[in-house]
């Protein structure tokens, strides 16, 4: 079974129900709720089924109840493998193929449709949509809140790392999931608020109601005056040839299986994407004990955190700027990803090629915002607003604070005399900013008294340090005046360590001479420690993550307020100021093949994943028929598939360009309900006499 | 000024296969359309079906043309629309249905239609798992059948440039200018044109363009909705045709196209007049309780999306076709009462014949559907 057993800081032990269900015929063991996606790749389970089009595998890709690339038949009926819970006794099938419609004659038993009534419908319950909804609640507003997921907090629930921002304002120090916790337990109190977990929004109407599939079960609609659209964000998929086999997917889908189901998802991934999801999916990844053979960046600079990418090089990750993939290959599953250096035009040099044998490739390429819903509701003239990531990608953090910026507006909107408050809008101008500048900082001179270390060295919004320090010796050194500024160490050091486990960055340490003129350095360490023996002597790296010293294990202590060891270290003055992190990874995890292994094909990229349509059959397409409308595509089903042209929509500009159409000239393809499918049986009117 | 032979006003379901055949005919053809592309009017919202089997002379004539054309287009041109002979079937549960559909009948095999009356058994045949719980039988007409809308759009839109048709999408005609009893010059917001002949082929619109040359055109679009559902083995042939009307709504009717999907759309009750294409969240409820009282096993069959269209509607469920009294160069195709894409390709060649022969022929159609009629009593069969 491919479970995780062990982690540094996600609980292992929760409980659930081991079950048996059947998949092709055999049977399995999963845990009773897990979707099923997880269940089938617990069970070492990838291909789950084979396209109409050419038998080719289907697996997952976004995990995340949004592309239906998992389709697979439960007890005869397709379903999203990803968004079904599994039950003891499932028979679940592959579809190979169409799927056979189930021969069930009988007279429906129609569960009849629900109908609802609120001021304010706010959909999606992520860390926006929960703060909006609070506010707005405070406000005295009625309100539903719908969320596709069982459990609030959108991709609050992913991440198990430590949040940036700052303490007052938006839980920094907390971890991800532990702020929706918090905030799922006021909404779910409130007496204004009515929660709808597990409750997809199917769609928006002209007649100012919205359509809800209901716990997935049946069909409800739900008037409103205002709506809130707080619908986060989907990862962009990708063009590159093999972008298509069962192996790769989104790094939001590799942190669902991962870290919120605990299967351990792979073995090894390559990670496409430096920006703050994919190094942090690459750290997510380590932390469940999977390799990470390397990061590969199409931009000459890491795209995210700095302190994010440096833990990723501690850890022995190495990140490939300017480099882009020639593609994936392997026998119906990713056997190893190819990557080249690019010219200045973005263009792969082929003689750079690299290959390496991974069995998962990450998509980490930046996401798009979930604003369909949105956009039609300003199309049909109804009161709305967006926020979140479905307003702006940004971070949680910001997401928050746009969350209770947009309700301010939207009660405006509604006739409340309400102010919004400036403050709001400047932090949240502050969380989302992009990274400011690098600074060079001085080691410190050690003494015999504990001090700080920070290899903080990029202006970012993050400031727990300052607000866990016992002695309020840590400030941010005002350049810039706001929370980008960063921390130095001005007071007394009790050495209690708490700025070193609360730094979401991993980028502080704590030092001090001894009596024997040698150092003491205590770092932080989210991984396994409880192997290490005192007096062991372990490899310890600068922040970038080059060797400094062997350096002798005096203590380890566990912070389980933090969830993260603390491990201190003897060393020299000199390397002790510099030592920040233990490697993880072993080298050879990150060595190319001797000889790259490739063909490239670029015009074989899979565009439309629900229909299989590649870029050489649209650009052909376009340019023998003159197209300059994306609706037009739909002749060759570009769009046409489940997902409804989620996935593909972003890539079509390109492919455009590719043809030789200015994409600018090209009309926008139209959006129509449904926005996830709902079986007719579902949702049918029960009328008298029926 | 730009001149040509046609000009054509609506890049729809007539438009498009009427500019490929008048261009294939040598005349210099141009298609003006407000949308940014083919078939974005009412023809993208058509769901496929393609019968011969009306209860009206002029209509069995033209769409026994579309038919002939639309099954072809594979053959003759490589260009496939996912055409299928599958045929279409209207149930009767009652005996006043029975009764109807049979008295049809005489008229519909009058014309040469291949059509008969089938037993319950052989409808179960045709559509296993249909409700057989008071099903007396059916009109079955095998040579009917069903294509997409989108592929043959394309296909006519394609066939027609390459025959040399040029198309001005993104294009809105403002006003018309007339003389001694023709219209001389058209101004849209780009050009000036002048035509030999002018054709309204406007779908909804065809009202307001008709009023710019001082018609008074009986088109009134009302709103209908369809969708599509996921895809599945195919297990339904023809085209099913329910015309029981509920408190809510009239005939419904849907068909299993050749990818697997079933494409389906419902008569809502009253009419909802207008040109609002924006969705509507009744309809969904509506028809798949009334889908699944008939066929039981689409109970468990998602749908995947849904929209909404305009039927061009006159008085009597007729389409409008020929010269309007004295104005001697504007051809009226207008009026498809929602079947615009089945009557599309067999009147544009018709049209062409006559546009090309210079002369206000086929007389039989043009005096059925005649501007001057009386739009009386309503086809049975809409």
């Amino acid at each position: 079974m491919n479970r995780i057993k062990k982690h540094p800081v996600i609980d292992t032990d929760k409980p659930a129900g081991e079950l048996e269900f059947r998949f092709d015929g055999s049977n399995f063991t999963g845990k009773e709720g897990e979707a099923i996606s997880s269940a089938l790749f617990a069970n070492g389970i990838r291909h789950f089924s084979e396209h109409p089009k050419d038998g080719m595998a289907q697996s997952i890709f976004c995990a995340n109840g949004q592309c239906s690339q998992c389709n697979v038949l439960v007890n005869g009926v397709v379903r999203k493998a990803c968004v079904t819970p599994l039950a003891a006794g499932m028979d679940i099938r592959s579809i190979k193929g169409l799927p056979p419609l189930l021969t069930d004659d009988k007279p429906a038993e129609l569960p009849g449709l629900e109908h609802f009534d609120c001021e304010v419908l706010v959909v999606g319950a992520g860390p926006s949509g929960l703060a909006a909804a609070i506010e707005l609640a405070e406000l005295g507003f009625k309100l539903m809140l719908v969320d596709d997921k069982p459990s609030l907090g959108g991709k609050l629930l992913l991440q198990s790392h430590k949040f940036f921002g700052s303490e007052e304002d938006c839980y920094a120090g907390t971890r991800g999931y532990d702020i929706a916790k918090i905030l799922e337990n006021k909404v779910k109190t409130h007496p204004n608020i009515k929660v709808m977990a597990n409750t997809p929004l199917a769609g928006i109407f002209k007649d100012r109601k919205a359509g809800l599939y209901i716990d997935y079960k049946h069909y409800g609609l739900v008037s409103f005056k205002a709506l809130l659209i707080a619908t986060g964000a989907r990862e962009k998929s990708i063009l590159f040839p093999g972008n298509d086999l069962p192996g790769v997917y989104g790094a939001g889908a590799f942190q669902t299986l991962v870290n919120r189901d605990l299967v351990k998802a792979a073995n090894r991934v390559f990670v496409i994407g430096s920006g703050n999801v994919g190094l942090i999916a690459s750290y997510h990844a380590l932390q469940a004990g999977i390799e990470v053979a390397g990061i590969c960046e199409i931009l000459p600079k890491i795209n995210g955190y700095k302190v994010h990418a440096d833990k990723i090089l501690r850890m022995g990750v190495p990140v490939h700027l300017g480099s882009t993939v020639l593609s994936v290959e392997g026998d119906g599953k990713v056997e190893r990803i190819t990557i080249a250096k690019t010219d200045q035009d973005f263009r792969p040099i082929l003689e750079s090629a690299q290959s390496f044998e991974v069995d998962t490739v990450l998509v980490a390429t930046g996401l798009s915002p979930c604003d369909e819903f949105y956009k039609q509701a300003v199309a049909f003239g109804f009161t709305a607003v967006k926020a979140g990531d479905a307003e702006e990608i940004a971070e949680a953090s910001s997401a928050m604070f746009g969350g209770r910026i947009a309700a301010i507006n939207l009660a405006k909107m509604l006739g409340k005399n309400v102010k919004l408050d400036q403050n709001w809008l400047d932090k949240r101008e502050v969380l989302k900013s992009r990274p400011g500048d690098i600074i060079s900082r001085n080691a410190p001179i050690v003494s015999s008294s504990w001090q700080p270390v920070f290899f903080c060295t990029e202006e970012i919004p993050c400031n727990p340090c300052t607000s866990v320090c016992p002695t309020h010796s840590i400030n941010l050194k005002p350049r810039k005046g706001n929370m980008l500024d960063l921390p130095y160490f001005k007071g007394q050091c009790k050495g209690c360590s708490a700025c070193v486990a609360a730094c979401p960055g991993l980028a502080i340490s704590l030092v001090r001479l001894r009596d024997d003129g040698m150092a003491e350095v205590r770092i932080p360490f989210e991984f396994d420690a409880s192997h290490f023996e005192t007096g062991a002597r372990l490899l310890a790296l600068d922040q970038d993550g080059k060797p400094v010293t062997e350096a002798e294990l005096l203590a380890k202590q566990y912070n389980k307020k933090y969830r993260s060891w603390l491990l201190t270290l003897k060393a020299k003055p000199e390397d002790a100021v510099r030592i920040i992190g233990i490697r993880v990874q072993d080298e050879e995890v990150s060595r190319p093949l001797p000889v790259p292994s490739f063909k490239y094909l670029p015009d074989n990229a899979i565009v439309c994943r629900c229909e299989r349509v590649t870029v050489k059959e649209i650009t052909d397409f376009i340019k023998a028929n003159k197209v300059r409308d994306i609706n037009q595509l739909k002749t060759i089903r570009v769009g046409m598939g489940a997902c409804g042209s989620k996935t593909c929509s972003v890539l079509l500009p390109q492919v455009f360009r590719k043809a030789g159409v200015d994409p600018a000239t090209v009309t926008d393809g139209s959006l129509r309900p449904l926005s996830l499918e709902v079986p007719l049986g579902e949702m049918a009117e029960v009328l008298e006499g029926l | 000024m730009e001149s040509c032979d046609v000009l054509i006003i609506g890049a729809g379901s007539v438009g498009v296969p009427l500019a490929m055949y008048t261009a294939k005919k040598g005349l210099k053809t141009i298609v003006i359309e407000k949308n940014p592309s083919w078939g974005r009017g009412q023809n993208r919202a058509a769901i496929g079906g393609i019968r011969a089997t009306h209860s009206d002379p002029a209509k069995i004539k033209i769409c026994q043309e579309s038919i002939s054309i639309v099954s072809g287009l594979k053959d003759n041109y490589g260009l496939d629309v996912e055409w299928k002979s599958g045929g279409y079937l209207f149930a009767a549960y009652n005996k006043e249905t029975q009764e109807a559909f049979k008295g049809l009948l005489k008229i519909q095999k009058a014309a040469g239609l291949n059509i008969d009356w089938i037993e319950a058994g052989r409808v179960s045949e045709l559509c296993p798992g249909i409700n057989t719980d008071g099903l007396l039988g059916g009109t079955y007409s095998p040579e009917d059948g069903y294509a997409s809308p989108l592929m043959t759009s394309t296909a006519f839109h394609r066939l027609a440039s390459e025959a040399g048709a040029e198309f001005r999408f993104s294009e809105k005609l403002l006003s018309m200018k007339s003389s001694s009893g023709r219209i001389v010059s058209v101004k849209t917001d780009k050009e000036d044109y002048s035509a030999g002949v002018l054709v309204n082929a406007a779908g909804a619109d065809a009202a307001e363009l008709g009023s710019l040359a001082g018609l008074d055109l009986p088109v009134y679009p009302d709103l209908h909705e369809g969708g599509v559902t996921e895809p599945c083995e195919h297990f339904m042939e023809p085209m099913l045709v329910d015309i029981r009307p509920d408190d809510k709504s009239g005939n419904y009717y849907f068909y299993q196209a050749k990818t697997g999907q079933i494409v389906f759309c419902i008569t809502p009750k009253p009419q909802i007049w207008g040109k609002d294409c924006d969705s509507s969240s009744g309809f969904l409820p509506l028809v798949a309780k009334r889908m699944v009282k008939l066929y039981p096993r689409l109970k468990n069959l998602k749908v995947r999306r849904i929209w909404r269209g305009a039927y061009p509607m006159t008085p009597d469920g007729l389409p409008i076709a020929g010269y309007p009294k004295g104005i001697d160069n504007l051809l009226l195709a207008v009026g498809m009462c929602g079947q615009g894409f089945m009557l599309g390709p067999g009147l544009g060649k018709i049209l062409a014949e006559t546009i090309d022969a210079g002369s206000n022929g086929c007389s039989q159609i043009f005096s059925e559907l005649s501007l001057y009629r009386k739009f009386e009593g309503m086809e049975l069969l809409k």
